[in-house]
């Protein structure tokens, strides 16, 4: 019955995703900046204004706080809102109505309410410079009563975009510039890929190195560098960031005994050290490290923006190190901090 | 003459285009000017006009399908009636570009 979709563009794949829950239900709306005729930032709302008018995508002024107060108010009346905000920089401005009311409105309400919002948004750094390139998602997943997931590809943005919209609370869906160039094989229609599982990207057995969004694809050029020493990576596309898939990361670690968390945001409370920090009071016994931005803000210079951000040869660098520290015996299993540099 | 099209590039993040639409069949002649071809990017459409006179041979790439920036996508001569060589795209990738505008 289902057929595979062809390949397209990661941009499609929302659209897909959105305009499939817009027909199936309409209570899903979508609001957000250029989200309209325009048909978003990185027109991943294409064709949605032309089929379901100005009523159910509407454009918002540049005010994040108050589309996502109203996206999270409209979310608690009954309607499944999904809220645009264009770079993940901004959604700074919106925590209030997303922490402190969407997440917490089924607590409050003792399950009378619930806010089944989901917010997009676009991390990353692409040459726009301090204010429009950071990858803050770890600082969302620490919000109780708050889902983040982070596809790293076309299917999974289908398949992750569709999960959100049918959860009963607020879903942070979190995507990447340079993700969007990249097409991929289309999904199968109507599959969902479930928030809280993560996904072997790439099958290895003397490392397991979790990731996630655009990362994801640098993780596993660096795979392809080590593999050409006889190093074997085993690539976890994290997908979803709150829950995790401990067990999937755990199962994997207890095969190759070393981790290296990789993602483009700080390092310091970010993914990796929850990753680690998981696996470790599970009992698991691995050489670790984590990698990711160094601590600096990230340049709209290119070369500075280069530097600031994990590249596929300085994950293969930090791959060997940790592997070379850990077989010379200085380190059991000493959490290291890697940063780009 | 016979000449290979390449997609142009298209700055360098972009590696896959997908050809939106041919504006002539194998056998249709193109004066310079003329729009042979659009493809799509992530975010932009590109029109690609011929920049020499020439008779479009043969499509490696149909309306949908996916090319990867500057491989050849399509065959062109001076003439009807030049004669070809095999099917592959291989073989088209040594021939000289097909001016573009």
């Amino acid at each position: 019955m289902s057929t595979e979709m062809p390949r397209m563009f990661f941009r499609e794949a929302i659209a897909r995703a959105i305009a499939e829950a817009m027909r199936a239900d309409p209570r899903v709306l979508v609001l957000g900046q250029d989200v309209g005729a325009f048909g978003g930032a990185y027109r991943e709302f294409d064709g949605l204004y032309a089929e379901f008018g100005a009523e159910r995508v509407r454009d918002t002024p540049v005010a994040e706080a108050a589309t996502m107060g109203v996206g999270v108010g409209a979310a608690a009346a009954g309607w499944r809102p999904v809220v645009s905000i264009t770079y993940m920089d901004f959604v700074m401005l919106a925590l209030d109505p997303l922490v402190n009311y969407g997440a917490k409105l089924r607590y409050k309400t003792a399950g009378r309410l619930t806010a089944p919002v989901v917010v997009k948004t676009t991390a990353g750094a692409r040459g726009q410079g301090v204010a429009h390139s950071q990858c803050l998602e770890s600082w969302l997943m620490s919000v109780p009563g708050l889902k983040v997931v982070a596809p790293s590809n076309p299917a999974d943005a289908y398949g992750l975009m569709r999960s959100a919209l049918r959860a009963n609370g607020p879903v942070v869906f979190v995507d990447h510039k340079r993700l969007y160039p990249i097409p991929g094989d289309g999904p199968a229609p109507d599959t969902e890929v479930p928030i809280g599982k993560g996904r072997i990207a790439r099958h290895g057995a003397d490392l397991t190195l979790t990731t996630h969004s655009f990362m994801v694809h640098t993780s596993l050029q660096a795979a392809v560098i080590l593999a050409e020493e006889g190093i074997s990576v085993e690539v976890i596309d994290l997908r979803s960031l709150a829950p995790l898939d401990v067990d999937l990361i755990q199962a994997s670690v207890s095969r190759t005994g070393a981790l290296l968390t990789v993602e483009e945001g700080q390092v310091t409370c970010g993914v990796g050290a929850e990753v680690a920090a998981r696996l470790r009071e599970r009992g698991a016994a691995f050489a670790g490290a984590r990698m990711g931005a160094i601590a600096a803000p990230v340049s709209s210079n290119p070369v500075l923006e280069a530097v600031a951000i994990p590249n596929a040869e300085r994950v293969a660098r930090a791959v060997r190190l940790l592997l070379r520290t850990r077989d010379s015996g200085h380190v059991d299993a000493g959490g290291g901090e890697l940063s780009a540099l | 003459m016979l000449y290979r099209l390449a997609t142009p590039v298209v700055g360098d993040e972009v590696v896959e285009i997908r050809v939106l639409q041919w504006h002539g069949d194998a056998g249709a002649a193109f004066a310079p000017g003329e729009l042979v071809v659009e493809l799509e990017t992530h975010k932009a459409l590109i029109e690609v006009r011929a920049g020499q006179a020439g008779v479009l041979r043969r499509i490696f790439a149909p309306d949908g399908a996916w090319i990867r920036v500057g491989e050849p996508f399509a065959v062109f001569s001076d003439g009807h009636d030049e004669p070809m060589g095999d099917d592959s795209a291989a073989e088209a990738a040594f021939l000289a570009d097909f001016v573009i505008d």
